[in-house]
């Protein structure tokens, strides 16, 4: 082997071993687990609060599309290809994703999805407001900051199970987020504290804001629809208008992103204010959007609140 | 054609006459297997009735406890459900960096039901102290700066209570002086890991009717119930699921 052959095959493999270097690097900080988790997502609320508590770290699969209307979904063969590619799935559980669970078992996922039911700590409330005196559970528990901050601590511990090399992260990102929501929270806070709320009474179509307004000291005095997402009878109507009359209700709270259909012959009847508050389902989702959602609604509820001291 | 007239009957026709009886040719087992198959169908429905597999209720409280669904009214459940992830975002913090989330810092973390906002104001302005593991006397060095706190002074069994409570390890923020109407005195419990108390690494909420209950000293459930304290059993979501769809897998 000559001299010029020698330095060639040196020159060659020390040009190996510099190729080498960038990919030895590159080789040892993979994510720890080979992959980045798939949580699904049944609700809008949940998309946020899982983005919010991921980041970067995991991706967020909505189920269903966003501008479906969960009262009254039915199952579509993409939904069963998403539910088919998930890691595991995020519910409310108590009243407005029944249809996530028949995705699931015709994704064949039954029997191997971990669910994370995302209120399995919260301290559920009745529905305010009548119906006929029985307490039924309120499952719009994703309608507040408190037993949102709470389904976000849930998810977090949850997610820190499955992903345990992310769960510090997880937390942190939570507790993160909790000051955010507490700090929207607090804005209005400050907002109420200079109205008198003592004789504040309201009534809602739907009864989705027993949560939100536990948070405000206000209590919900009736609500039209006699069960979650059923239209009231012309007599069950006839009752709710004469509720509204004997405890002197000033406001009706309607939703945002459905008809109303039913808050306009009571506003006609009783001379009550119509405002419309979201239900946290909108068109697109985002990591925002809860955020974005609640202030809009925290701003109806002062507003409305307002009208009642004038 | 004239119009029918009512036929007479003629004594040809009485059945008297030519009555016959015909038995059946299995010789009654019709009747029998209708009765055995009666039978079997009542047995059936009445032992699936008996054996069917029984959906969970909500959880019944026991004498010493209440149910925050159903068995508290709207301050106290309002409360309630603000003491719940408080108490797990206080464990968090423990968790992390070992100490407590005192009330100076529940203010500056906006953190309900201790933060002073109009929830608090609405809710009856309850006095919470911190009490921390081992001392079980109001947390003198809390920070707790509000002008208007009244912190209960250390009374002459206060040392004894501390000995006796030395290695007990739970934290506790003691709510009262509740100004609402029906309103109760609240005592969120935290245990601690390191103590090997039964209840360690999570939180119990007790009240007491008395919104202006003392701070019980030992809070050692037997001890808390003795003085009249009772244990809130939240309805949660898992209790509900539960409760709609049997125990789940």
């Amino acid at each position: 082997m000559t001299v010029s052959t020698k330095h060639r095959v040196l020159w060659r493999r020390c040009i190996a071993l510099l190729l080498l270097i960038p990919a030895i690097a590159f080789a040892g900080t993979p994510p720890s687990s080979g992959k980045k988790l798939k949580i699904g997502v049944t609700l809008h609320p949940y998309y946020s609060f899982v983005a919010n508590i991921v980041g970067d770290r995991a991706e967020v699969v909505a189920l269903i599309p966003a501008e479906a209307n969960p009262h009254n979904y039915q199952p579509q063969p993409d939904d069963i290809t998403r539910a088919m590619n998930i890691d595991v799935l995020v519910v409310n559980g108590i009243g407005h994703d029944e249809w996530a669970f028949q995705i699931i078992k015709a994704a064949g996922r039954g029997a191997n999805l971990p669910i994370i039911q995302a209120n399995a700590s919260v301290a559920l409330i009745p529905i305010g407001g009548g119906q006929d005196g029985a307490k039924v559970v309120n499952p719009h528990t994703f309608v507040s900051t408190t037993a949102a901050i709470q389904q976000v601590f849930e998810i977090t511990r949850r997610l820190g199970e499955l992903d345990p090399d992310n769960a510090a992260a997880y937390r942190q990102n939570a507790l993160a987020y909790a000051a955010r929501i507490r700090e929207l929270r607090a804005g209005f806070m400050t907002r109420f504290a200079a109205l008198d709320l003592s004789s504040f009474r309201c009534a809602t179509t739907h009864a989705g804001y027993d949560y939100m307004m536990q948070e405000f000291g206000l209590f919900v005095s009736a609500v039209i629809e006699p069960r979650h997402g059923v239209a009231p009878t012309a007599r069950q109507l006839a009752n709710t208008i004469d509720a509204i009359k004997k405890a002197n209700v000033r406001v009706l709270f309607a939703e945002k992103n459905f008809s109303l259909d039913l808050a306009k012959p009571i506003e006609a009847a009783t001379g009550v204010k119509v405002f419309s508050l979201s239900h946290i389902t909108g068109n697109t989702y985002s990591p925002d959007e809860f955020e974005v959602a609640m202030r809009e609604n925290l701003e109806t509820l002062a507003e409305a609140v307002e009208f009642t001291q004038q | 054609m004239g119009p029918l007239s009512p036929r007479r009957a003629s004594g040809a026709d009485r059945p008297s006459d030519h009555a016959k009886v015909v038995h059946p040719v299995s010789g009654r087992w019709e009747s029998l297997a209708l009765l055995l198959a009666v039978l079997a169908v009542i047995a059936s429905v009445a032992g699936y009735i008996t054996l069917r597999p029984q959906k969970a209720g909500p959880p019944t409280p026991l004498s010493w406890q209440v149910r925050s669904f159903d068995g508290l009214g709207q301050v106290d459940q309002a409360i309630h459900s603000a003491l719940l992830p408080a108490g797990e975002e206080i464990i968090w913090f423990n968790n992390d960096t070992g100490g407590w989330i005192t009330l100076e810092r529940a203010q500056k973390i906006l953190l309900p039901p201790f933060y002073r906002d109009a929830f608090w104001k609405t809710n009856g302005e309850v006095q919470w102290q911190l009490i921390l593991p081992g001392t079980h006397q109001p947390h003198a060095a809390s920070g707790d700066e509000h002008a208007n706190a009244p912190v209960t002074p250390p009374d002459q069994t206060a040392n004894k209570v501390s000995q006796a409570t030395q290695g007990q390890g739970a934290t506790v923020y003691y709510g009262s002086a509740g100004r609402a109407p029906g309103q109760s005195a609240y005592l969120l419990v935290i245990g601690h890991a390191h103590a090997g108390v039964m209840w360690a690494n999570q939180a119990t909420i007790w009240i007491h009717r008395n919104p202006n209950a003392p701070y019980p000293g030992i809070v050692k459930p037997e001890s808390l119930v003795g003085d009249g304290w009772r244990q809130v059993i939240p309805y949660d979501g898992a209790s509900e699921v539960e409760r709609v769809k049997g125990t789940q897998p």
